[in-house]
């Protein structure tokens, strides 16, 4: 019984619930339903087109309502000059959306937060003046009218054929919808909303990421506005206001912006809802800007999150997802590292000399240790490999290449790090999390994830492969299925270090890894670091933990206030004077003491 | 000349609304949607203070800073000490915006009220135009609350502490600084000032609900004109826009107005989105 619950696809039920809805009319239904029905779909595309942007990638975006008005307005102008076939109504409408959708998002992108979500709603109130001045096309302030029936293939579409149109196109692009967010692209939304430093460090470009977001949330906006311009054949400025704007978001909030099924949720409720009838229309924004409030704060996840979530608990206790089988094989294959050399780094911020002509070279097969106090700039140093910060001055080169200062093309070009602070997006797997590595080194595109091609199909088992291989190697396959974000430290140190290797990367950085560790863990960690060097892969370890550095590292580099006061193999550093005054606060024969003991030098910074 | 004027006069309320995001944005990182609206409910409260009440004009600006600076610290409590993140609090803040305009428009109705200017309504020639006094005192609280804004940031220990607060939020707190205290501060002092101000932007823009979306707009060009994060900016920024406003509806007509400030916007987000005044900051780890 269980075993046959969980052979059902989760696509099942959203098909059955598709078809019964698409059939209304052949099960009686009138067109006052049928017109209800069509504007649920209306508002539900553009609501799904709000949460990719909002929920998936972060960034708020209250502009649906204008492309809405620039598909409908579009379809609008077609229908009234003859061109009546619906199919290039919507393509017409499609191109539109998206026209504004990229010229909007980019300089609202730049500054991202506020600033796309102004832009975008200014957007909105720009649409009664831009009707103005077209008044000739788009009738101005009194509307739109003589828009001609809609027709297919050449015959005029009856209205139940309108309805099937509509209804099936909506649940169509549901579909693109789910395809894409179940994909590794989904993945990346959520890496990028989560953080988008993570996000560049995996080799996702975080602006083209959220422009992508932002455009194709348009698409869905163009659909609706064909939709809609073809239902009442009537257009009029009004129906693109503040108040569909507000409306938008709150089924949004409401509905739950990070689910595929919940912009028909909020959809649903906000069409039935009371807030249609006359006479609660005048509180309709009172009532939206409560439920803006409280879905804000209470129900962050809205009412299919919710669900989700149930539902999720519910298959952890009664349907436990198969393990898959142990991975036989060989763990970890020749690594092809590449050398990174630094040459004489400088970097200051304002009057703080945080760098000072730093020089160090990693080489492939060895493991490069940088060790140093509190704030002499070791994380700087890796941070300005990584581009987040620009150099003033020298060079950093992987193999025979100079950097560039944008972060995710250097991930691109083979350097992946962990952090500090483990960065894991919430609400995906243990297994996913490290599949998001693969992103930018393995790349597939958008449309063969949402039409599933074979070449999607082919990516996606090489990256379920891939992170049962580097799991087994981290020793994590038995929580593939977990909860990445609520695992233990250890685990989710281990997990970013899962993360990087599943890319090959050419040379890896890791900051900190072992603080917080328990000693069984940093055993485990250091063996970690020797096979990673040992298959021949360049690693440049950042770490208070000298212990762990001595047993691992062939080379260790020491920075004090910006500068490498000393270099060379573990058994010369052991005993510099300087680095054992400058680094432990000791003189010689205390040093020798404090190594015999187990406490270490475990802080952080 | 008059067209400058009436240009200044509008882009002064606007620098006002930039203002006030500007200091809620410094004290609590966060930033309020719903500030144009606490203006717009100051425009109401004098409508009903001076012309339904019939009050004298001492205690309508009383009751408009006592309601607007309540209503402030409200939503301060709902909208953002309780929600974590900027997408949330955007969404909050944009949730008592929406909660705002609709109040306003089931209270008072949403034909726009004429609300009586409590000085003087003779037409000043100033420089060749035609201005009104209290466009000229609109300019002059413009300029003033800038001055005085950038002296307490720059001479006071609260303006370190603000500064300390909007650089790291927790090594504010380790300092012995009450953020919170900070934060309900700034919302109420910027609640009390668009109360304040409402006796002097109602006369010039009418009372009406539709006003808080119009102003929070051109409010937030000014700021992005000006630079985030920048007092003066917010200032130079408000006069631009405004003056953008009256120079295109002048010249161009009056549906251009909004598409040439949009088109400014674009222009300045695409080529230099820190603003005129503002800088980049280094992304950290």
């Amino acid at each position: 019984m269980l075993s046959v619950a969980r052979r059902i696809p989760t696509w099942l039920l959203p098909l059955i619930a598709a078809v019964i809805v698409i059939a209304f009319p052949y099960l009686g239904a009138q067109s006052p339903v049928q017109r209800q029905v069509i504007l649920i779909c209306s508002l539900a595309l553009l609501v799904s087109g709000l949460n990719l942007s909002l929920g998936y990638a972060g960034e708020l975006a209250l502009g649906q309502a204008a492309i809405y008005a620039c598909g409908a307005y579009m379809t609008g102008y077609l229908g009234s000059h003859g061109y009546t076939d619906i199919v290039l109504q919507l393509a017409c409408a499609i191109a539109a959306a998206l026209v504004i959708g990229l010229v909007t998002g980019i300089p609202g992108l730049r500054l991202g937060g506020w600033a796309l979500a102004m832009v975008s709603f200014f957007l909105v109130l720009l649409v009664p003046d831009i009707l103005q001045l077209f008044a000739n096309q788009t009738g101005g302030a009194q509307g739109l009218t003589g828009i001609a029936s809609p027709s297919l293939l050449g015959k005029t579409l009856t209205p139940n054929g309108f309805y099937v149109f509509a209804t099936t196109v909506t649940a169509l692009w549901l579909l693109v919808l789910r395809n894409l967010v179940t994909s590794r692209h989904g993945t990346a939304f959520r890496v990028l909303r989560e953080n988008p430093v993570l996000a560049s460090s995996v080799g996702i470009s975080v602006f083209r990421m959220k422009l992508s977001a932002y455009a194709i949330g348009a698409v869905p906006a163009g659909i609706a506005g064909c939709i809609f311009a073809n239902l009442d054949q009537y257009l009029s400025p009004d129906s693109f206001g503040f108040a569909l704007a507000v409306s938008i978001l709150a089924a949004s909030v409401l509905g739950g912006s990070a689910s595929i099924y919940g912009a028909v949720v909020g959809a649903v409720i906000l069409t039935l809802g009371p807030l249609e009838s006359t006479s609660f229309q005048q509180y309709s924004l009172v009532v939206y800007g409560l439920l803006l409030l409280v879905g804000g704060i209470v129900l962050s996840i809205g009412i299919a999150g919710v669900l989700q979530r149930v539902w999720a608990r519910v298959q952890r206790r009664w349907l436990p997802p198969a393990r898959s089988a142990p991975y036989e094989g060989d763990l970890l294959p020749r690594t092809a590292g590449t050398a990174l050399s630094v040459d004489h780094l400088v970097k200051s911020f304002g009057g703080v000399n945080a760098l000072q002509d730093v020089s160090l070279v990693a080489q492939p097969g060895q493991v490069t240790a940088l060790i140093g106090p509190n704030g002499s700039g070791k994380t700087t140093l890796l941070n300005l490999i990584c581009g987040y910060y620009r150099i003033d001055g020298g060079t950093i080169s992987v193999g025979k290449e100079q950097t560039t200062h944008r972060p995710y093309r250097i991930a691109r070009s083979g350097v992946a790090r962990t952090f500090q602070t483990p960065s894991i997006p919430r609400e995906i797997t243990v297994a996913e999390a490290v599949r998001a590595g693969r992103y930018a080194t393995q790349r597939a595109g958008f449309v063969p994830a949402v039409l599933r091609l074979p070449s999607y199909r082919r990516a996606r088992a090489s990256d379920v492969e891939e992170a049962r291989r580097v799991l087994a190697l981290v020793g994590l396959a038995d929580q593939e299925n977990e909860i990445a974000a609520s695992m233990p430290l250890g685990t989710r140190r281990l997990l970013e270090v899962a993360r990087c290797v599943i890319a090959r990367p050419k040379v890896l950085l890791l900051d900190e890894p072992a603080s917080g560790l328990d000693e069984n863990e940093v055993e485990r960690l250091a063996g970690l670091i020797r096979k990673i060097s040992d298959s021949g892969g360049t690693v440049v370890l950042v770490e208070h933990n000298f212990r762990l550095v001595l047993s691992v590292a062939d080379q260790i580099y020491v920075l004090a206030r910006g500068q490498i006061i000393a270099e060379g193999p573990p058994s010369v550093i052991e005993v510099h004077p300087e680095v054992l005054t400058e680094y432990l606060g000791v003189r010689v024969p205390e040093a020798d003491d404090l190594l015999r003991t187990p406490s270490e030098v475990a802080d952080n910074d | 000349m008059d067209a400058v004027w009436s240009g200044l006069a509008l882009g002064a309320v606007y620098a006002l609304v930039a203002l006030g995001y500007h200091i809620v944005f410094v004290s609590s990182n966060a930033f309020n949607f719903a500030h144009a609206q606490l203006i717009m409910l100051g425009t109401f409260i004098v409508y009903w203070g001076s012309v339904t009440l019939k009050l004298p004009i001492g205690l309508v600006f009383l009751l408009a800073a006592a309601i607007v600076g309540g209503v402030a610290v409200l939503e301060e409590r709902t909208a953002i000490r309780i929600v974590r993140g900027t997408e949330g609090q955007l969404v909050t803040t944009l949730g008592f915006a929406t909660l705002l305009n609709g109040a306003t428009q089931v209270i008072w109705g949403g034909s726009p009220l004429q609300v009586p200017f409590f000085g003087s309504s003779n037409v000043l020639v100033v420089l060749g135009g035609h201005v009104f006094p209290d466009d000229l005192i609109l300019m002059g609280v413009a300029v003033v609350l800038t001055i005085g804004f950038v002296l307490v940031s720059r001479m006071t220990v609260l303006g370190i502490a603000l500064l300390a607060v909007s650089e790291d939020r927790e090594a504010a707190l380790m300092r012995g600084i009450n953020v919170r205290a900070l934060g309900i501060g700034a919302f109420a002092v910027s609640g009390i000032v668009a109360g304040l101000l409402g006796p002097l932007i109602g006369p010039k823009t009418f009372a009406v609900a539709t006003l808080g979306s119009d102003l929070a707009l051109k409010g937030f060009v000014a700021m992005a004109i000006g630079g985030f994060g920048s007092a003066p900016g917010a200032l130079i920024g408000g006069f631009a826009v405004g003056l953008i406003e009256s120079e295109a509806g002048r010249y161009l007509g009056a549906s251009y107005s909004n598409l040439m400030i949009f088109a400014v916007l674009l222009g300045v987000l695409l080529l230099r989105p820190t603003g005129l005044f503002g800088h980049a900051r280094e992304r950290m780890v």
